[in-house]
C-alpha cells in the first residue's frame, strides 16, 4: 500500500496542477482578464443598428481596449438600439462631443464601439451619453447600394455598350 | 411474437436498472454527510481515481493538440486564416475535446477500475462483510469514490486543454511558422469565459457526475462472480462512453 | 407486542435466537419452509446440510440482510425483520461474522482489518486502539502477522485475522459461515481450536454453518441437520451420529446415492440411448 503521506502530497499536486489548470484557461487561454473592468463607468449611445454586436463586445478608442458593452436594449420611442458600455475608470477624460461607431474587426471579426474624442474640454460622466454615433455597417445593405449605383450609373451616364 | 416478448422484456429490464440506478444514487447522495467528517476517504480515492489517471490524460491532451495544431493549420492556411490557429486549437479544446475525451479516457481508466475493485469488493463478501459490521458500505465505498470522480474530472479535462493548447502551440509557432502574439491574441479575443471555458467545465462536471454514477452503479450492481464483475467492467465503459456521447451533443444544443 | 416481551425474558434465560415458523422464498423457489430453530446462550450450535439447503440462508436471516417471507426471527428479544436500520446496525455491532473466504478489505494490511470496526464505531485514542487490535490479534496467534496485506495471508491466517476482526467489538455472538471450507488439516485443527476457545472463554455464543461433518460436531453441543429447506434432525453430536433415520445416515456417513439420490432425474437410459441422436 502507499504510504499515507506520498498520496497525500500526490493527490495536492494534482488539485494544485488542476486549479492552475482552470485558472491558465480563465485568464491566458480566455478573456476573464481583459473582461474584468476596474471600478468602470457606464455611458450610453443610440445606433440606428447595431448589426453583431453583442453584450461584452469590446469598447475601443484609438484601437486601445477601455470598457466592454455591458447591455444591449431597444428604445420604443426613437425605434434605436441603446447600447451602454461600462468604461475602465483610468479612462475618465472622454470629451462629451465624442463619437461612437460600429466596427468590425477584420473582414468576417467580431464587432465593436469604436470611440473617437471631440473636442470638448467636459468629460463624460456615469450614466453620460454620447450624441454623435454611426451604425454598423450591414453588408446586405452595402451590397445592395453597390449594385443600385452600377445599375443607374450606366444608364444615366453613358451606354452600356462602354462596358468591358 | 418472439420479437415483441424480446423488445418487451429487455425495455422492462432497462426501465428496472434505470429505477434500481437512480434509488442507488440517491442513497449514494443522501448518505454522503459522513464524508464531511472523513474527507480523508475522498482525498484516498482522488488519489485513485485522479492522479493514477493523470498521465493517460497529459499524454492524450499533447496528441490531440499536436494533431489540432497540424489539421488546423493546413485548413487555415488554404483561406489564409492561420493567424486564428491559436482560436481554433483553444475552442475545441475548450468547448469539446477536453471535456469529452477526458470523459471518456476516464471511463475507460477509473471507470472500469472502479466498476473491477467494487465489484471484487462485492464477490469477496467486502461488502457483505462491511454490513455485518455495521458500516453502510454504500456511504464508506461508494460515496468517497463517487465524490472523488466528481472532483476529478474537471480537473483532468482542464489540464487536458491546457497541455492541449500548449502542443498546439509548440507545433503552430515552433514548426508552422504561426506568429506567436497572433496566436495567443487571437484566442483570447475569441475564447470567452463564460460561453466557452465555464461551459466546458459544466460539461465536464456533469460528465464526471455520469461516468462515476455509472461506474460505482455497475460495480455495486454486478453478479457477484468473476464472469459478472468483468460483464460489469465492460458495460461501464460501453454505457459511460455512450452516455457521454450523447449527453454531450445535448449539452452543446442547449449551450453554444 | 405483549407475547413479544414475555418471549424476551425467556430469550434471556435460554436462547439468544429463535427463529419460528420461517417461510423464505428466492423468486418462487421455497428455500426454508416453515422452519423453527434455536440458538441456545453460550453454546456452540452446528447447522449442517448440503450445498444450497439454506444454511447461509438462516445466518442472513439472522444477520437481518434478508427478511423472511413469514415467521419470526428474534435476536436477543429483538424482533430483526421489524429493526429500523438504525436499530439492526446497533444489534449488528453486538454480532460478529466470519466469512467463508475472511472477507478482509484487500487494501488494508491485517492490522488495519483488524482496528476496522473501531475505528468506524469508536473514538478510541490511537494508543489505546493499538493494544485492542494488538489483544485479539495475539488471541488468533497472528500479532507478528500485523502488517501483512490480505494478499500476503494464507487461507487459514486470513480466517483467523477475520476471526480476530469479528470479536474485535467483543460481540455477544458469532456467526461462522463454512469456516472450515478450502483449509489444511491444521489450519482446519486451529480453527476448530480458537471457536471452542472462544467460546468458552468470553462466553460468546457461537453458530456454525458447516457442511464438514467431522470437524464441526467435534466443537458443538448441539446440531441441526437441515435439507430441503427444512431440519432433518437435530440433537447432540452424539445423538445425530448414532441416528438411523436414513437421510442422516447418508450426509453423516457421506454415503454417495440415499435419499439425495445419485443420479438426477432423468428419463429411462434406453429410450435416451436410441432417441435418433435428437437431443
Amino acid at each position: 500500500m502507499i504510504q499515507r503521506k506520498v498520496l497525500e502530497i500526490w493527490v495536492g499536486v494534482f488539485v494544485a496542477a488542476g486549479l492552475f489548470a482552470l485558472g491558465t484557461l480563465a485568464f491566458r487561454v480566455g478573456n476573464l482578464a481583459t473582461a474584468e473592468v476596474a471600478n468602470g463607468y457606464r455611458i450610453e449611445a443610440q445606433f440606428e443598428n447595431i448589426g453583431g454586436l453583442k453584450v461584452r463586445s469590446p469598447v475601443t478608442l484609438a484601437g486601445v481596449r477601455i470598457g466592454r458593452v455591458a447591455a444591449i436594449g431597444f428604445d420604443p420611442a426613437t425605434y434605436q438600439a441603446v447600447v451602454s458600455m461600462n468604461i475602465d475608470g483610468r479612462y475618465n477624460v472622454i470629451p462629451v462631443d465624442t463619437s461612437a461607431s460600429i466596427y468590425t474587426s477584420g473582414l468576417l471579426g467580431e464587432q465593436y464601439v469604436g470611440l473617437e474624442p471631440g473636442g470638448s474640454e467636459e468629460y463624460l460622466k456615469d450614466q453620460g451619453k454620447i450624441q454623435l454615433t454611426q451604425s454598423a455597417l450591414v453588408l446586405e445593405k452595402l451590397v445592395g447600394r453597390l449594385f443600385t449605383s452600377f445599375i443607374e450609373k450606366p444608364a444615366a451616364d453613358k451606354p452600356a455598350s462602354d462596358k468591358k | 411474437m418472439r420479437a415483441f416478448q424480446y423488445l418487451g422484456g429487455a425495455a422492462l429490464d432497462g426501465v428496472e436498472r434505470l429505477g434500481r440506478a437512480t434509488l442507488f444514487l440517491y442513497e449514494v447522495v443522501s448518505g454522503s454527510w459522513m464524508l464531511v467528517r472523513r474527507f480523508y476517504l475522498v482525498i484516498e480515492q482522488v488519489y485513485a481515481v485522479g492522479v493514477l489517471t493523470l498521465v493517460i490524460i497529459l499524454v492524450s491532451g499533447g496528441f490531440v493538440g499536436l494533431v489540432l495544431g497540424l489539421q488546423g493549420y493546413n485548413t487555415l492556411a488554404k483561406f489564409g486564416a492561420a493567424d486564428s490557429l491559436g482560436l481554433l486549437v483553444a475552442l475545441s479544446l475548450v468547448r469539446e475535446l477536453g471535456p469529452v475525451v477526458t470523459a471518456l479516457l476516464f471511463a475507460g481508466r477509473a471507470g472500469s477500475a472502479l466498476t473491477a475493485e467494487i465489484g471484487l469488493m462485492k464477490a469477496t463478501d467486502q461488502l457483505a462483510g462491511m454490513e455485518m459490521m455495521a458500516v453502510n458500505p454504500v456511504t464508506r465505498v461508494i460515496a468517497p469514490r463517487f465524490f472523488a470522480g466528481i472532483v476529478s474530472m474537471p480537473l483532468l479535462a482542464a489540464l487536458f486543454s491546457v497541455v492541449g493548447v500548449l502542443s498546439g502551440h509548440m507545433i503552430g509557432v515552433g514548426l508552422l511558422g504561426v506568429d506567436v502574439g497572433a496566436f495567443w491574441s487571437q484566442m483570447q479575443n475569441g475564447v470567452d469565459f463564460y460561453d466557452d471555458i465555464l461551459n466546458g467545465v459544466i460539461k465536464s462536471v456533469v460528465f464526471g457526475v455520469v461516468v462515476t454514477g455509472i461506474a460505482v452503479f455497475e460495480g455495486y450492481d454486478a453478479v457477484p462472480t468473476s464472469e459478472g464483475v468483468s460483464r460489469a467492467t465492460n458495460r461501464t465503459v460501453v454505457y459511460s462512453s455512450l452516455a457521454v456521447l450523447g449527453l454531450d451533443f445535448i449539452m452543446t444544443a442547449l449551450m453554444f | 407486542m405483549t407475547s413479544s416481551v414475555s418471549q424476551a425474558v425467556f430469550n434471556d434465560s435460554t436462547n439468544l435466537v429463535e427463529i419460528r415458523d420461517v417461510h423464505f422464498a428466492r423468486g418462487t423457489r421455497p428455500i426454508l419452509s416453515d422452519m423453527t430453530l434455536t440458538i441456545p446462550r453460550g453454546k456452540v450450535t452446528v447447522i449442517m446440510g448440503g450445498s444450497g439447503c439454506g444454511k447461509t440462508t438462516v445466518l442472513n436471516l439472522i444477520g437481518g440482510r434478508l427478511r423472511p417471507d413469514r415467521g419470526q426471527v428474534m435476536v436477543d428479544g429483538l424482533s430483526v425483520p421489524d429493526l429500523n436500520i438504525k436499530a439492526l446496525y446497533a444489534l449488528r455491532k453486538r454480532m460478529g461474522m466470519l466469512f467463508q473466504t475472511g472477507a478482509l478489505l484487500t487494501d488494508l494490511s491485517a492490522f488495519e482489518n483488524v482496528a476496522f470496526p473501531l475505528r468506524e464505531h469508536t473514538r478510541l485514542p490511537e494508543a489505546l486502539l493499538r493494544h485492542v487490535v494488538l489483544m485479539k490479534l495475539e488471541t488468533v496467534g497472528l500479532r507478528g502477522a500485523r502488517d501483512l496485506m490480505p494478499a500476503e495471508l494464507s487461507g487459514g491466517m486470513a480466517r483467523r485475522v477475520a476471526l480476530a476482526r469479528a470479536i474485535v467489538m467483543e460481540p455477544m455472538m458469532i456467526m461462522y459461515d463454512e469456516p472450515f471450507t478450502g483449509l489444511d488439516p491444521i489450519s482446519k485443527g486451529v480453527i476448530a481450536k480458537l471457536i471452542r476457545e472462544l467460546n468458552d472463554a468470553l462466553g460468546i455464543t457461537s453458530i456454525v454453518v458447516s457442511h464438514d461433518v467431522a470437524d464441526t460436531l467435534a466443537i458443538s453441543d448441539y446440531a441441526y441437520l437441515l435439507g430441503g429447506g427444512r431440519i432433518l434432525a437435530q440433537g447432540t453430536p452424539q445423538a445425530l451420529q448414532q441416528s438411523t433415520a436414513a437421510d442422516v445416515r447418508q450426509f453423516m456417513q457421506g454415503l454417495p446415492d440415499g435419499p439425495v439420490p445419485y443420479t438426477y432425474p432423468a428419463r429411462a437410459y434406453i429410450e435416451d440411448l436410441f432417441d435418433g441422436g435428437s437431443p
